[in-house]
């Protein structure tokens, strides 16, 4: 399973606003928003904004890296296929 | 610097009444709800005389337990909460000084949510024999105790409508509006600041949003000029606006004696 992702500024309304929008198949599943420093020691992380589907979480989570966060997302794709 | 934004026992600026009644929360929050006779502040100061001090972020009693006595609290913030199976939580309700903790709970035979400290806590534990000779022999305080629980159910309506149909912004301004006014009645806040030693993660799990947005509306009210928290104290620097945010309406506290009834 491949993920693309496309860097994008998402207006979050804060000082986050690095962030990488995730498409499966042309599909997007996730929007992904890297933690300004105004987060502590969370600064750097990065967060679940908007999953879509099974990509979706009511306690969206962090990830130390993209890395981390494609992993995270492809196992919740596969979840459903199952 | 945050030294006139601690929290005077004393939001009038009368000086301490002697009368220790008069500081004891569940009196207060009791008072302002019936007309308590001598004999009826005299019995619950003696209900609340035997306190026992519970650190930080420790549960009281567990989902699943039976109950054992009901919990008042004289001193710090605990909350109802459930948490889900992967550990995700959600509070239900603070219980702040002068709040009892299920007053009817006797009539079940387990809890169905846990009641656990938010910061250290002050505790009372009442035995249910305590409690149902109370409510027999004193019809004013069954009474006042009756109209909390009322107050307890329409807060809880507010709540659902915060987690339901407000912003992040304005579920944060809400409850920071209602808890200055909850700790105002019992004689926990000034007139425009409280101790606030809730972190992200219980505001997050409180109005069901994630800490990363918490983090995100706490800064954009300090930015507007709302509020400020320092050392673990918040004050509101414009409650006007607060309120007007929040479409904040305190008629369901019911904070003027006889509204309830």
């Amino acid at each position: 399973m491949t993920l693309r992702l496309q860097p994008v500024k998402v207006a979050t309304g804060s000082d986050d606003q690095e962030s990488q929008l995730v498409f499966k198949d042309g599909f997007l599943v996730a929007v992904l928003v890297c933690l300004s420093d105004s987060h502590g020691s969370d600064v750097g992380k990065w967060f679940l904004e908007a999953g879509f589907g099974p990509v979706d979480d009511p306690d969206p989570p962090l990830f130390s890296d993209l890395d981390e966060a494609q992993a995270w997302i492809t196992t919740q794709l596969a979840l459903t296929v199952s | 610097m945050q030294d006139d934004a601690r929290p005077r026992k004393d939001p009038a600026g009368k000086p301490p009444d002697p009368d220790h009644t008069q500081t004891n929360p569940l009196i207060r929050k009791l008072d302002s709800l019936a007309s308590l006779s001598d004999a009826d502040r005299a019995v619950l100061e003696t209900i609340s005389a035997d306190t026992r001090s519970v650190p930080a972020h420790t549960d009281l009693i567990r989902e699943g337990d039976a109950p054992n006595g009901v919990y008042l609290i004289l001193e710090g913030m605990a909350c109802r909460y459930k948490r889900r199976s992967r550990g995700a939580r959600q509070i239900m309700a603070y219980l702040i000084p002068g709040d009892f903790c299920d007053l009817d709970v006797a009539m079940l035979k387990e809890m169905d949510h846990a009641i656990g400290t938010l910061s250290a806590c002050e505790v009372v534990q009442i035995p249910l024999d305590t409690i149902q000779e109370l409510l027999r022999s004193h019809p004013t305080i069954t009474h006042a105790l009756r109209l909390a629980t009322l107050v307890d159910e329409a807060t809880l309506r507010e709540w659902l409508v915060n987690v339901g149909r407000r912003s992040a912004d304005e579920r944060i301004a809400h409850l920071l509006c209602e808890l200055l006014l909850r700790l105002q009645a019992v004689g926990c806040a000034s007139s425009d600041a409280y101790a606030f030693p809730l972190t992200q993660v219980d505001l997050a799990d409180t109005t069901g949003l994630s800490s990363v947005h918490v983090n995100r509306s706490l800064a954009s009210l300090r930015e507007r000029g709302l509020i400020e928290i320092s050392d673990q104290h918040l004050r509101i620097l414009d409650l006007q606006r607060l309120q007007a945010l929040a479409e904040f309406k305190p008629n369901y506290l019911h904070l003027v004696r006889g509204a309830a009834a």
